[in-house]
């Protein structure tokens, strides 16, 4: 792990050590990742990019804690996540970490306000606050006047935006976005990515995002470089 | 989170699927909710016809034995006419009991002077009679079925009342004069003369060319038993009170020296019970069916919803949703289903069931003389046991394709097209 990648607290937010995961396609075994090790702080905005095929959305399942490595340890704000099991993994997931998909993936009979109040009441809050705090991260992400919206009324950008609020209702430490502009058009590409810069400054919450367009990379703290399942280059940028 | 909403969301996805799994599951209900009003109803009036169209009572009391050995030995088990008001004594005065009437069938031949047939009469007061029969009928009924009631004359204790098919085989009419021949309780031959004083329909083909029905005093001089009577009949004031007040006469009666035998109306009536049973066989066939249906109506339903839903449902395990969750989610769709189906289902009873109690259809059942009306009861207690069976097979329905969806690997749901 290079030094200068330990910048900001001695216990990272998500350590990964020694990770690799093997597919079976058939008979033949795929070495999606080989013997990743990476340690993300606090407050990071990171980019994973690389060639289709080179484990980039392997190991932003394997970050998100929803799929589990075949080999190696993921540590999570200095806990071992190899000894929760799966409710305990749920649970862990719901309160410290938020989804973006590339394929947006809201719930289509749900308006965009219930869409992001949808992982706080599987937390358990009740409706009213459920409410209230959904309401501000749709302000966040400028999208008030659409909270009666459902999801195909929205536009992709739009759509995406929702998703964010949804992401980031929980008040996660880490937000996922594997490809969230992969279905979107240069300009809202561009406009989600300072979205969530711009949650990231004003929140502290940690980004972590896959991409193919290398117009993004220059809006990130740190790029990393996955080929063929391995790190190529991890270059801290800001 | 709010399940019910989501799951009542869920329903609004595919609103043709979820109609015709609602419109399954409606039919069924109404199917099975009208079967058992439609038995109900049958029962209902098989009961009444019994207690009082038949003057069986709730309860008939004999010297224990009777009904084996009376028949070989009729001195031994017939009350004297001490041991009737005694026992009458006893019991009339009893909580629920109603009447207590002395009882005396006898049978012979019964000639117009110039042929002769045999013939069954029941013994019984005018006053017994007028009360037992007091609640055969609902009022309706005693329109159509006018010909069931008849009176015995307590005036005129010779006068009888003959079945309609006794009275036409022997070309009888209302005053016409008749002879009986019978047995004594010695084994003496007896014969009394006897004025028609009207016809009455047993309801059953089998009885209705034998039957009669005359006052006690007249069957008790045929039989020259003076006061004595072969049972008592015992009616209640309600049905429901039949089997603990067979337990508590039994022990009062026990109590006072006397071993008698109490049977219920159900135990003496044979047709009921044989009927129950076939209607019982029936609603189970159709029950089985009807639920067969909507178990694979929700289970179709279900497995489509799921299938088209898997890439929701890896999102809602990545965002914290448990695995019981999604269970907990499918299940409720699938409970809300089947309660709107029921629902549905109960309209559309309350709907052909006002269509056929209005619509005055008749017909014959097997071994009737006439015909009954077509007519469907409300059964609530088989309405609330169908539901709740529905609702709880409906939901188990969903509940397999849901718990298979739950186990799915979030990755692959989330990749699933």
């Amino acid at each position: 792990m290079p030094e200068e990648n330990l910048h900001k607290s001695a216990i990272p937010l998500l350590r990964l050590h020694e990770i690799h995961r093997r597919f079976m396609l058939g008979e033949t075994a795929i070495e999606a990742l080989n013997s990743v090790s990476l340690d993300i702080h606090s407050g990071e905005f990171l980019a994973v990019w690389g060639p289709s095929g080179s484990g980039k959305s392997t190991m932003m399942n394997i970050i998100g804690l929803i799929d589990n490595p075949t080999s190696g340890e993921v540590w999570f704000d200095g806990r071992d996540t190899r000894g929760l099991n799966d409710d305990e993994l749920t649970d862990f997931r719901g309160h410290q970490i938020g989804f973006v998909f590339q394929g947006f993936n809201l719930v289509p009979v749900l308006s965009a306000l219930e869409n992001v109040m949808l992982p706080l009441q599987i937390q358990g809050v009740s409706e009213h606050p459920a409410r209230e705090r959904a309401m501000v991260a749709l302000i966040d992400v400028g999208l008030e006047k659409f909270k009666g919206s459902r999801p195909d009324k929205l536009s992709g950008g739009q759509r995406q935006r929702v998703a964010i609020a949804r992401a980031l209702a929980v008040e996660p430490k880490l937000v996922i976005a594997d490809e969230p502009t992969a279905n979107l058009d240069s300009e809202n590409s561009r406009m989600v990515v300072d979205l969530m810069r711009d949650m990231n400054r004003a929140r502290g919450v940690t980004f972590v995002f896959t991409t193919h367009d290398p117009r993004l990379l220059e809006h990130v703290d740190r790029k990393i470089l996955l080929r063929d399942g391995n790190i190529e280059s991890d270059e801290v940028t800001a | 989170m709010n399940t019910i909403k989501l799951a009542m969301r869920g329903l609004l996805r595919n609103p043709r699927r979820s109609v015709v799994t609602l419109l399954a599951i409606a039919f069924g209900f109404a199917a099975i909710s009208l079967f058992a009003g439609y038995t109900h109803n049958v029962y209902d009036g098989m009961a009444r016809q019994s207690i009082h169209g038949e003057l069986l009572g709730h309860l008939t009391l004999s010297k224990r034995g009777m009904s084996k050995e009376g028949k070989l030995d009729p001195e031994r088990y017939m009350l004297k006419a001490d041991e009737v008001a005694r026992i009458t004594d006893l019991l009339q005065h009893e909580a629920h009991v109603k009447l207590v009437a002395p009882r005396l069938r006898l049978s012979g031949l019964i000639s117009n002077g110039r042929a002769s047939t045999i013939f069954i009469a029941e013994g019984i007061s005018p006053e017994a009679m007028k009360e037992l029969q007091a609640d055969a009928m609902s009022e309706e009924e005693k329109l159509i079925y006018a010909d069931f009631i008849k009176k015995l004359d307590p005036i005129h204790p010779e006068n009888a009342l003959l079945s309609f098919g006794l009275a036409d085989m022997l070309h009888l009419k209302k005053s016409n004069q008749a002879s009986l021949l019978s047995n004594t309780l010695t084994g003496q031959a007896n014969a009394l003369d006897i004025t028609v004083d009207g016809t009455f329909n047993t309801g059953n083909a089998g009885s209705n060319d034998k039957f009669a029905i005359m006052s006690l005093s007249l069957t008790q001089s045929l039989y020259d038993t003076e006061g004595g009577a072969d049972r008592l009949t015992v009616l209640l004031d309600d049905e429901k009170q039949t089997e603990a007040m067979r337990k508590h006469l039994q022990e009062k009666l026990q109590a006072a020296g006397f071993d008698m035998e109490i049977r219920t109306w159900q135990e003496l009536s044979d047709f009921y019970n044989q009927v129950h049973n076939m209607f019982d066989m029936i609603f189970g066939f159709i029950f089985s069916i009807v639920l067969t249906v909507v178990v694979m109506s929700v289970a179709n339903s279900m497995g489509m919803t799921v299938v088209e839903r898997t890439r929701e449902i890896g999102t809602l395990r990545a965002v914290g949703l448990r695995r019981a969750g999604v269970v907990k989610l499918f299940t409720a769709e699938s409970l809300m289903l089947t309660l709107l189906g029921c629902l549905s289902g109960l309209f559309i009873t309350l709907a052909v069931r006002f269509g056929i109690n209005v619509a005055h259809i008749s017909y014959t059942p097997p071994n009737s003389a006439s015909p009954v009306p077509l007519l469907v009861d409300l059964d609530l207690s088989h309405g609330i046991f169908t539901l709740i069976l529905m609702v709880a097979v409906g939901t188990l329905a969903a509940y397999l394709p849901a718990r298979r969806a739950s186990k799915q690997a979030i990755i692959d749901a989330l990749g699933h097209v």
